[in-house]
């Protein structure tokens, strides 16, 4: 299968280059060396073969140890890399047979060639910064709407295509509201979307899509794969977290169109920036969103140093587009990142007084230190409330001046024998105090004596007596209420905080037993540098993400939001922009929106209004034959994309449909449909209750964004998504049989169809209207007669089968907990509900087109 | 991009078949309207387009001496010192310290590493000699005694985990952190499925009635990782419906759901001729398959036609759902049926306290079952064809845990420990490795986690450095940058 791929790019570059352009070293010649020979003659020194490196240009000029020179500029046969790729000895030949890597003809004729033009290198086009190219000169006729186009346009032309036509406008309402809302327009806004005859109705919708609260919702779910976010830790006690105020926070700042290089900061490091918000130190949670082992036996510095690791690779890809794993044991083998790079990096996150274990306690909650309470306006509500109740009991039972006088009482009968009601002499340190005479103790053994013995008369005596009198245990209950509200209730949200400093050392083959040199703060060695003075910790890390001249921020951001757009990055290795990845087709293109963004003040809202109103975007996604055949993938970009939606958002368009979606903002997470014992396998532990708390009336029809995500075990209908482990920006489309299972049992689509259906009987009379409804509320588009016929035939068949089967029909019309529409004919209920659930799972229905 | 490559490739072997995909309705779709399920069943093309891909080209590497593979895990390390790695030296040398020569500086987990006492305690029942090849295993294990002539034990297994789940995940994936794919994966990834109406990687959980060990089994044990989704494990469930909504909503019969797909295929196919996008064609093939396993799933676990013989070698518990010998039952039908790989994973083994009476407990539970599985695989002649792995993350330490004077567990061990191996192209009857006097250190041919993985892809037909999947700008494989097939437990 990998053979098939660089086959595909060379189809389209061969096209672009002709005999008589030279080949470009980028393009057509580090991917064959960095696939076939930078393992062995790469940059890692440990694994380098005959000394020879041939990533370099000086080093591949010169003579191996063998003698050979490798590359003479110009001379291709006498060049060894020539003689050794065309040998036919077993022993000569390269790649080795070993290695499984062979070259084509067509790869072992242009490195021929490369050569014989002089074998020039290029730096690897993602290091250096982007320039924003001059629009391609193309024909003014044509369909260009803005810049974007104008490349599209100029590539088309080259490759005598043309663009497809715009998509009709229900498909293009569809198509904008799911990818920037993740909802199914209503019909109502299709009708005015349609009759809407002014030149910029499309862009008005777009506006008004970006402004909607629930696009936050949306732009969310790609963030919270790349920040791993859960709401337990993982592991074995899989303890639940308060990390959903980090969520809110992000749907808050993507709403507000927080610039991009803001929110980023803030996530990397807002509790650096002076007198921080406490939005800013929330904003930090992006880096603890990471598992937590807290197994017994677990080491907890090795699991410190997973946690560490994770950061590191997290951080990385998702702001630098760079798979930076490798470098944890040694020098990267393909891109130009050092182990040192690695280490200076993990140096700034091991300053956070994390322990690498993950709290304990009778709680459900594990929150590991550092973490910031931030109680809700709900819960200093209830928190005042408990509170006034611990006074009530106090007072009522004389509480307090009970406990001062057995504590006196105590205390005065004490000796450095006296033993506690549990047979216990007292602590050492407090004994040793007691035996100094009253009048020689200093204030500081005061002090500890008083502190000392209150807390063991707090914990031995007094909870004694709290059992015998009735005044004084109601008010330890109301007190012992208070700290378990504490405990569960009032947000604690694990955060950044460099408050443990920590020296930081290379790792012998990344084993954090096997500490080497110590490393202090740099970037990345071949990027340019940060600015002098700028601070040496995450905040000036995360200002060079964002400085003018650094070559990948920008660039990987704006290949996310095409894949976000189009399916897939112009880039299709969105989580890799090194030596590695797939070479572009559109690098103009992506460098020319990589310059705007950074142009535009990091507006993500600008970019996606940008991006979504070209023309481009705009193109219908029906492929002929012809096409098809030619590019398969729409790599030209002559068609508009066509995926299956994320489940997530397929959730939700079921519940919208339905008119059940419950659209509130915000908050803790909820519980709805997961089949009957889903954490089952995790009740094996009796540490604690891992029975699934089901939510119940509208908890149930909130958005998938708010589902509770155990780590692990992720909800059961949400297929296809990342498994919130590790750091995940690639978007993953598949189809199989229990995708469809899914959709066609899971009783949320069930009862969305029951309940469209109803919708659909009260609102038309006709059969014919009622179909249409329930057809327009999942599909926006008026349906064609072919389809209202095949709905009809299928509308029949079912009607066929409840009329004569009412029992099976008045299950059907009670699937799920919505009230039951008990007005209505129930067979005809049953029928329609069976069809609406065929619209849910339509094809067309499933994807975005 | 690889997906639709596969996707691409199967293309063109259905367009040859079937003319241009694009004009018409998916086969299987059209067998349906045409009401010739059988049709689509029997054609090897439509299954390869449908939930069971066939597996990459070129693959396998070489003739594969196993099909199929099932692997029993025994979570929570599963004491080599008792059951498999006889040692006379830990008797005679009862409670005395483990000698500091032998011990070096072995990590270990938290729970004994601060310990300054290593109280020998030799195995707690006496070990004897089975079949005719005289292998040595402890008297707590008969029936899997009684197969000794087809099984290999590996005694000289290792690995770097101290803990359950990096363990477990390492032994998976062959990373300590979960993200990797799992070892089913890669199998149904490089070879594809031999099932038409099940999936190709399944995995089932159980653990031991008192729940004494704590220890979870996480759905990235059976995970893709970075390879597409559709190859990671389904998890048969214990409790509910075995798949995930396998079952219709209620009021929806199999009849009903038959003519409701009928119409929405006609409506897909109307979509497909329109937009002639290929993955409509892949969608309307995964709804068929979808009903296909609505009555495959429960044919499967329908076990009124098993001999009253049979379900008595899997003992007592056979009948009784999320037990492990129901699910060694289960195992034995989905490998008749071809499913790739059988992933068990059964708890219970991590007796830190509870040696004495546990240990005992669990072999009764397991011994039955896992002997039963490999005796009918061979009765059915499968087990020529199947690989049957038994074994967990670690063994477990030489000396006690607890009070020194009188210890009654014993600590997770990584150093050395044992599995054992039957069928598919393993040299039976033998045991393989070796460690010194006190199980302690590997003396004779290592066997590491990785060189398992290896050597179970080779019996496979697969090379292991060469069954890789490009993911962050490298291939990534099974087997990291490590292992090594183990020839010498080749047959």
């Amino acid at each position: 299968m990998r053979r098939c791929f660089p086959l595909l790019v060379l189809a389209f570059s061969s096209a672009a280059v002709s005999a008589e352009t030279p080949l470009s070293f980028n393009h057509d010649i580090r991917p064959i060396l960095s696939e076939n020979c930078f393992y062995c003659h790469g940059q890692d020194p440990n694994k380098r073969k005959g000394n020879m490196r041939l990533d370099v240009r000086e080093s591949a000029l010169q003579a191996g140890e063998s003698g050979e020179v490798v590359v003479v500029p110009g001379k291709a046969d006498e060049s060894a890399l020539i003689q050794r790729i065309l040998s036919d000895d077993r022993d000569e030949q390269m790649p080795p047979p070993k290695s499984h890597r062979t070259l084509s003809s067509e790869q072992k004729a242009k490195l021929k060639r490369w050569i014989a033009e002089g074998a020039k290198y290029e730096q690897h086009w993602s290091f250096v910064p982007p320039e924003r190219s001059p629009l391609p000169q193309v024909d003014p006729a044509g369909w260009v709407r803005n810049g974007i186009d104008s490349f599209v346009q100029a590539r088309l032309e080259q490759e005598k295509l043309k663009p497809s036509p715009e998509a009709d406008r229900a498909t293009l309402i569809r198509r904008a509201t799911l990818d920037l809302i993740g909802l199914p327009p209503t019909p109502e806004e299709v009708d005015a979307f349609i009759a809407d005859p002014a030149p910029d109705a499309y862009e008005r919708v777009v506006d008004r899509l970006l402004a909607s609260p629930h696009y936050g919702e949306r732009m969310a779910l790609p963030w919270m794969d790349a920040a791993r976010y859960a709401d337990s830790n993982g592991f074995q006690q899989d303890g639940d977290t308060f990390q959903w105020m980090w969520r809110d926070w992000v749907v808050r700042a993507l709403n507000a169109d927080l610039p991009f290089d803001q929110f980023s900061i803030e996530q990397l490091a807002g509790d650096l920036l002076p007198n921080p918000t406490t939005d800013q130190l929330v904003a930090t949670a992006f880096n603890r969103n990471n598992l937590l082992n807290g197994e017994g036996g677990a080491i907890p510095e090795e699991q410190r140093f997973n946690v560490l690791f994770d950061r590191v690779d997290t951080t990385a890809t998702t702001w630098l587009g760079l798979t930076v794993a490798c470098a944890q044991c040694h020098d990267h083998k393909y891109d130009p990142i050092t182990q040192r790079d690695y280490y200076s990096l993990l140096h700034l996150f091991n300053q956070v007084s994390e322990t690498g274990v993950a709290g304990g306690g009778p709680s459900r909650m594990r929150i590991a230190e550092p973490f910031l309470e931030v109680p809700t306006e709900e819960t200093k509500v209830r928190l005042a409330a408990l509170e006034a109740r611990e006074k009530e009991a106090e007072a009522a039972g004389q509480a307090k001046a009970k406990f001062n006088l057995a504590l006196t009482a105590w205390k005065a009968g004490l000796t450095p024998e006296s033993k506690t009601p549990d047979g216990r002499v007292l602590d050492g340190k407090l004994t040793t105090i007691l035996r100094v005479p009253l009048e020689e103790r200093t204030d500081a053994q005061k002090k500890e004596l008083e502190n000392g013995l209150r807390s063991q008369f707090e914990r031995k005596v007094w909870s004694g007596i709290a059992k015998e009198d009735a005044g004084a245990k109601q008010w330890e209950d109301a007190k012992a209420e208070i700290s378990k509200f504490r405990g569960e209730e009032i947000p604690r949200v694990m955060v950044m905080r460099d408050d443990k400093p920590r020296e930081t050392f290379l790792l012998d083959r990344g084993e954090y037993l096997k500490p080497t040199e110590k490393v202090s703060f740099a970037t990345f060695g071949f990027l340019p540098a940060p600015p002098a003075g700028a601070p040496q910790n995450r905040l000036g890390f995360a200002q060079w993400l964002f400085q003018e001249n650094n070559p990948l921020t920008a660039r990987v951001q704006v290949n996310r939001m095409w894949q976000l757009f189009f399916g897939r990055g112009l880039v299709r290795t969105v989580e890799d922009l090194g030596v590695q990845s797939e070479a572009p087709v559109y690098q103009d293109l992506l460098d020319w929106l990589a310059v705007e963004f950074r142009a535009s003040g990091w507006r993500l809202k600008h970019m996606h209004r940008l991006i979504i109103t070209s023309a481009t975007y705009r193109q219908s996604s029906k492929v002929t034959p012809e096409l098809r055949e030619r590019d398969p993938e729409n790599r030209l970009l002559a068609r508009g994309a066509r995926f299956r939606a994320s489940s997530l958002i397929l959730r939700d368009v079921a519940l919208a449909a339905s008119g059940l979606l419950n659209p509130q903002l915000g908050g803790r997470p909820v519980y709805p449909y997961q089949p009957e014992g889903i954490w089952e396998t995790l009740a094996i532990t009796k540490e604690r209750d891992f029975t699934y708390p089901a939510s119940g009336g509208a908890d149930l029809y909130r958005r998938s964004l708010y589902t509770f995500w155990r780590r692990t075990i992720g909800p059961a209908n949400m297929f296809d998504a990342s498994a919130r482990q590790t750091c995940k920006v690639r978007a993953d489309v598949t189809s199989t049989p229990l995708h469809a299972l899914t959709t066609l049992n899971d009783p949320t689509w069930a009862e969305s169809a029951r309940v469209l259906a109803a919708r659909s009987m009260e609102h038309c009379t006709e059969t014919d209207a009622r179909l249409m409804h329930a057809f327009r509320r999942v599909l926006g588009r008026q349906p064609a007669e072919r389809d209202l016929a095949a709905l009809r035939r299928a509308y029949e068949r079912q009607r066929a089968i409840y009329d004569s089967d009412p029992a099976a029909a008045g299950e059907v019309v009670k699937i799920g907990t919505a009230p039951v529409a008990a007005n209505l004919p129930v067979t005809e209920h049953a029928a329609l509900t069976a069809v609406c659930l065929a619209l849910l799972n339509l094809d067309e229905a499933l994807s975005r087109e | 991009m690889l997906e639709a490559l596969l996707t691409n490739h199967q293309r063109v072997t259905r367009r040859q078949l079937f003319g241009n995909a694009a004009h018409g309705i998916g086969g299987v779709a059209l067998a349906s309207l045409l009401g010739s399920q059988k049709a689509s069943a029997q054609s090897p093309v439509l299954t390869a387009a449908a939930g069971t891909p066939r597996g990459l080209p070129g693959l396998p590497h070489f003739a594969p001496k196993a099909k199929r593979v099932v692997c029993l895990w025994q979570g929570g390390g599963p004491s080599h010192v008792d059951l498999f790695d006889p040692k006379p030296v830990l008797a005679e040398r009862k409670g005395q310290d483990i000698p500091e020569s032998v011990r070096g500086t072995t990590r270990l987990s938290t729970m004994t590493s601060g310990a300054s006492k290593w109280p020998i305690q030799p195995a707690i029942k006496p070990f004897k000699r089975y079949g005719k090849c005289g292998l040595e295993l402890s008297e707590m294990l008969p029936n899997i005694g009684s197969i000794a002539d087809d099984i290999c034990v590996v005694r000289s297994m290792n690995t770097e985990a101290v803990n359950h789940a990096p363990g477990v995940t390492f032994f998976m994936t062959g990373g300590q952190v979960p993200g990797r794919p799992s070892m089913g994966s890669w199998l149904s990834y490089g070879l594809g499925s031999e099932a038409d109406d099940l999936p190709a990687f399944v995995a089932m959980t159980s653990s031991d009635k008192q729940k004494t060990c704590g220890q979870l089994f996480y759905d990235y044990y059976w995970g893709s990782g970075f390879l597409p989704s559709r190859f990671q494990g389904v998890r048969f469930r214990n409790a509910g419906d075995p798949v995930p909504y396998l079952h219709n909503p209620p009021g929806m019969s199999r009849e009903q759901r038959r003519i409701l797909l009928d119409d929405i295929q006609e409506m897909n196919a109307a979509h497909l001729a329109e937009y002639g996008d290929p993955e409509i064609d892949t969608r309307i093939t995964q709804y068929e398959m979808a009903f296909k396993m609505q009555a495959s799933v429960p044919d499967l676990l329908d076990f009124s036609t098993e001999p009253k013989g049979i379900l008595e070698r899997y003992g007592p518990d056979v009948l009784v759902k999320g037990t492990f010998a129901n699910n060694c039952l289960i195992a034995r039908r989905l490998l008749e049926r071809g499913v790739r790989f059988v992933q068990l994973m059964h708890a219970g083994w991590d007796q830190h306290g509870n040696l004495f009476t546990q240990l005992e407990e669990q072999c009764r539970d397991t011994d039955a079952p896992s002997a039963a599985l490999v005796m009918d695989l061979k009765e059915r002649g499968l087990l020529d064809d199947t690989l049957v792995l038994w074994g967990g993350e670690f063994g477990r330490t030489p000396f006690g845990q607890g009070d020194p004077a009188k210890p009654n567990g014993r600590d997770h061990f990584g150093r050395a420990y044992s599995m054992w191996m039957a069928g598919g192209g393993v040299k039976a009857g033998t045991a393989y490795g070796a460690t010194d006097e006190f199980a302690w250190n590997i003396v004779e041919n290592p066997v590491h986690v990785h060189d398992m993985q290896a050597t179970m892809l080779h019996l496979c037909g697969i090379d292991h450095e060469a069954l890789t999947y490009r993911y962050q700008g490298r291939q990534f494989r099974l087997t990291d940058v490590h292992g090594k097939v183990v020839k010498g437990i080749l047959a």
